[in-house]
């Protein structure tokens, strides 16, 4: 008892005796149960002024892992307290890139093996002392596996001056080396995200140091909070960037201010996953309409319903349509029964004809086209088809030809069972002519649709159809409304033929947008493709082919049709549509131009889109707005959705449309955007533009 | 074709559904419970209607816990919540075999050893009101006001170190939370960071 006393003593005695440096220095190395800790510097050896590396060195047992800064679901980020010589300064520790790391359903980001964590510390000007100088390292890290074990140790390093370097040890040169290689890339302002409810919408262009063919892509905010660590992301590869779906944490941002974080692409190089990253800084974007709920279910089927019925007096469409009441009227006297069955077979036909065109428009959305309502104008193939099928359409109502019984003339054969038939393929046919004028008049409820699940979009385009056939099948039920019409005589003939005229009109607007979307050559077979048509159907009303005949014209045309078609496809889809002098828009020159500290104003419009075109004449290039324009230095920006644009389309959907026209009202600087409404007058624009 | 048909709807329930699960907000009705705890006393959530709530996570071998327990800290608590009426549930979420399940014999014995004072230990090894809750650390905190509200989630207080030395310089953010609802006030820092070791699901 009393010898241990006395040890005791004699300890305490040397403890205090014993000259400072003996016990001041601590090792460079500290070994726990899981990791090896070592205090590393680049240079052994240092000068005034110079930036010198250091850090500390994390080696793991297997399955063992520290954190990154934000450690995720739970953990602790290694906390480092440097005492340095007087004067030298500690900068932040740069951050590998870290990995995600499972625990049952949590996910955190960290480090496995082996990593390194470099500051860099900056040595004052002035003379160095002789002695060697220390560097100490107070340190804190929380160690898991499943369990955590926090740790922590103290850690010194004496550097003597630059005439001592003995060198750097290859092994130390080759960490520090291997360590920068994992650091991310530089900030890339390039980046936006949404918040819609409980997910994060992001997308960051990348306009280099794009992988090829990623194996993960996940992002990581850099503080807690805003993202969901342990959820999972979705992500897209686009041509020049990644967009992804990021679950919200517990507290989401508040969709003002930018979020900053890394992007980590995983890609598999020789059967080792290589992780790289990019810190992203993601400006903040207006949610969609789908989360500001402008537009109720309810509305939307309304809206959609009137639309339908003031389809019936479109240019293209009511000539169909008064040869299908004209037939009701030669037939008065047939039985009520059967005109109520002509009535419902064309509805049917109208349904039939909306589910199809939902159902193709729904499932190249699902599988990641960019699409929205007008993509059935965007496709030069299909505006020719448009065109020629008008073009038919007409010649038929001026009586060039005539196909018995089947399309228009339906109304002869009322009474023949075959008949019923016949009036569906008028429905179908009445919506195919409809499609084209759809699109400049029912942006707000198919843009609707379009935003929601499948079963409600299908709801509204129902509903479109229903309120489309409405006219048509009450008249079947009530054919005594039709009583004011005079009685049929020759009129009616004459009539027809002038109906033709609005078919005409509507195939010329068609070749109109068709010039805007494609070169000249390819314009001129287009051309070429309507007086081939129109001879085919003369000679179809002169000669009334049937059987092999009849194979062998037809025959001729489809090879016409290829010849004309092919170029089109065949025609580079990226050529401009040129539009005047007016600068081409994308977000980047939004950006660049807001930035600079001009107002932005940017014309989502498209050739085929009527509504822009009378917003343009009416609004936007009249004197008065030009000057306002220039007054206020206003940059103008037109982006041209009159082809297929995923980046318009994108940009179309953060506000909620899904066609054109949208008009956007940039301040300068940083700051959201003014909406301005669909239909646009002068003084909508002057006064948009003096809230600026 | 038609079993496609009605795939539709399953489909959109079952998205529906787990978009509910995903998120948890204060200013939110807390999701509702039914656990059983070391008695074999059923507690559910809409018993309490009326008291506030507190929901303490717990893992005795973690050492973010220790801290708390070691120093005292968490037990003073619980004292001051049970005077005010409060009503405080620890629950164990760690699937047997992990770290932190217990028996409820032990559980007892860990409250006896450690004079702690909860209304009840609640034992959830199949996770589930864990999961509800997202609870993802031990100690992760989360308190109901007396409508069953959710009011604050997150921390115990604001250091995140494993050391009971830190205890005395750190905001408590559970005691403030508790201190400023007996005043009739909002909850002034409603979400914080909850430090600690994972939770131990299965």
């Amino acid at each position: 008892m009393k010898k241990r006393h006395l040890l005791k003593a004699a300890l305490l005695l040397a403890f205090i005796l014993a000259p400072p440096a003996l016990f001041a220095l601590d090792p460079a190395t500290v070994s726990t149960e899981h990791v090896t800790v070592t205090l590393v510097s680049e240079r052994s050896g240092i000068q005034p002024g110079q930036t010198l590396w250091i850090g500390l060195h994390f080696e793991l047992i297997p399955h063992w892992h520290i954190y990154w800064r934000n450690p995720g679901a739970s953990g602790s980020a290694p906390v480092i307290r440097w005492t340095l010589p007087e004067g030298w300064e500690a900068g932040e520790v740069h951050w590998p890139v870290p990995k995600r790391i499972r625990v049952g359903p949590l996910s955190n980001y960290g480090y496995e093996d082996s990593v390194a964590l470099l500051v860099p510390v900056q040595v004052p000007p002035s003379p160095l002392p002789a002695d060697p100088q220390t560097i100490t390292a107070n340190a804190e890290w929380l160690v898991c596996r499943v369990d955590c074990i926090p740790e922590s140790g103290r850690l010194t390093l004496e550097l003597g001056n630059a005439g001592s370097d003995s060198g750097t040890a290859t092994g130390t040169r080759e960490l520090f080396r291997a360590t920068r290689a994992q650091w991310p890339g530089a900030m890339r302002p390039a980046g936006t995200y949404r918040l819609d409810d409980d997910t994060l919408a992001i997308s960051v262009a990348m306009t280099d140091a794009m992988p090829r063919n990623p194996a993960d892509v996940w992002f990581a905010a850099t503080q807690w909070g805003p993202v969901d660590a342990s959820g999972a992301q979705r992500w897209a590869q686009g041509t020049t960037g990644f967009t992804l779906t990021v679950p919200t944490g517990d507290l989401p941002p508040d969709g003002n201010r930018p979020l900053e974080g890394l992007l980590v692409m995983e890609s598999v190089r020789d059967a080792t996953a290589v992780r790289s990253g990019h810190y992203v800084r993601l400006a903040a974007q207006p949610p969609a309409l789908s989360k500001n709920r402008d537009l109720t279910p309810m509305t939307a089927l309304v809206f959609a319903f009137l639309g339908g019925l003031i389809l019936n007096i479109m240019p293209c469409v009511l000539p169909v349509l008064s040869i299908k009441i004209l037939g009701f009227v030669r037939e008065a006297g047939a039985s009520r029964q059967r005109l109520a069955y002509h009535g419902l077979s064309y509805s049917a036909g109208v349904l039939s004809c909306f589910t199809v065109l939902a159902a193709v428009l729904l499932a190249l959305r699902a599988s990641g086209e960019s699409l929205g309502w007008g993509f059935q104008l965007q496709s030069p193939v299909l505006v020719t088809l448009l065109a020629y099928l008008m073009l038919l359409v007409g010649l038929n109502l001026a009586g060039v030809f005539s196909v018995g019984g089947t399309l228009m003339n339906a109304g002869q054969s009322l009474s023949r069972v075959g008949g019923l038939r016949g009036t569906f393929t008028t429905g179908v046919l009445a919506t195919v002519v409809a499609s084209p004028c759809t699109a400049p008049f029912m942006g707000a409820a198919l843009g609707y649709a379009i935003t929601r699940p499948a079963l409600e979009s299908l709801a509204v385009f129902l509903s479109l159809g229903a309120g489309f056939a409405l006219p048509v099948f009450l008249l079947g039920l009530f054919p005594a409304w039709l009583r004011f019409i005079p009685a049929p005589g020759n009129w009616m003939k004459r009539f027809q033929q002038a109906l033709a005229f609005p078919m005409f009109a509507t195939a010329a607007w068609l070749l109109w947008v068709l010039s805007q979307q494609t070169g000249s050559w390819v314009y001129g077979g287009a051309l070429a493709g309507l007086v081939a048509v129109a001879f085919v159907a003369w000679l179809f009303g002169q000669w009334r082919p049937g059987g092999w005949r009849l194979w062998l014209l037809g025959g001729c045309t489809a090879a016409a049709l290829v010849l004309v078609i092919g170029p089109m496809l065949a025609a580079d889809p990226a050529a401009q549509p040129h539009y005047g002098n007016d600068r081409p828009w994308s977000e980047q020159q939004v950006q660049e131009l807001t930035a600079a500290g001009r107002p932005v104003f940017v014309n989502f419009t498209a050739a085929w889109c009527i509504t822009c075109k009378v917003n343009e004449q009416l609004a936007l290039s009249t004197d008065n707005t030009r000057q306002l324009f220039e007054a206020r230095s206003i940059a103008y920006l037109v982006a041209d959705w009159t082809r297929r644009d995923p980046a318009i389309t994108r940009q179309l959907e953060r506000y909620g449309r899904s066609g054109v026209p949208l008009y956007l009202l940039y301040p300068p600087a940083d700051g959201q955007p003014l909406v301005l409404p669909q239909l646009l007058t002068e003084g909508i624009v002057a006064e948009a533009i003096g809230k600026l | 074709m038609l079993k496609r048909f009605f795939q539709i709807p399953l489909i959109i329930t079952v998205l529906y559904a787990c978009g509910s699960g995903a998120a948890l907000r204060v200013g939110e009705p807390a999701p509702g419970f039914e656990g059983v705890d070391t008695g074999g006393n059923v507690h559910r959530l809409a018993d309490y209607r009326g008291k506030t709530v507190v929901l303490e996570w717990t893992n005795h071998d973690c050492p973010y816990v220790r801290k708390h327990y070691g120093a005292g800290n968490m037990q003073a608590q619980q004292r001051e919540a049970a005077a005010q009426g409060v009503v405080w549930l620890s629950i164990i979420s760690s699937a047997p075999g992990k770290q932190g399940h217990v028996s409820p014999e032990a559980a007892e014995e860990l409250t006896r050893k450690r004079k702690a004072a909860p209304l009840a230990v609640i034992l959830d090894s199949e996770g589930r009101i864990g999961r509800a809750y997202h609870a993802r650390t031990t100690p992760h905190m989360f308190i109901i006001d007396a409508t069953g509200v959710l009011v604050y989630m997150g921390g115990m207080d604001s250091i995140s170190t494993a050391s009971p030395d830190d205890i005395p310089q750190a905001t408590q953010y559970v005691r403030a939370a508790l201190q400023e609802l007996a005043a009739g006030k909002p909850v002034s820092t409603p979400v914080t960071r909850p430090d600690g070791c994972s939770v131990k699901y299965r």
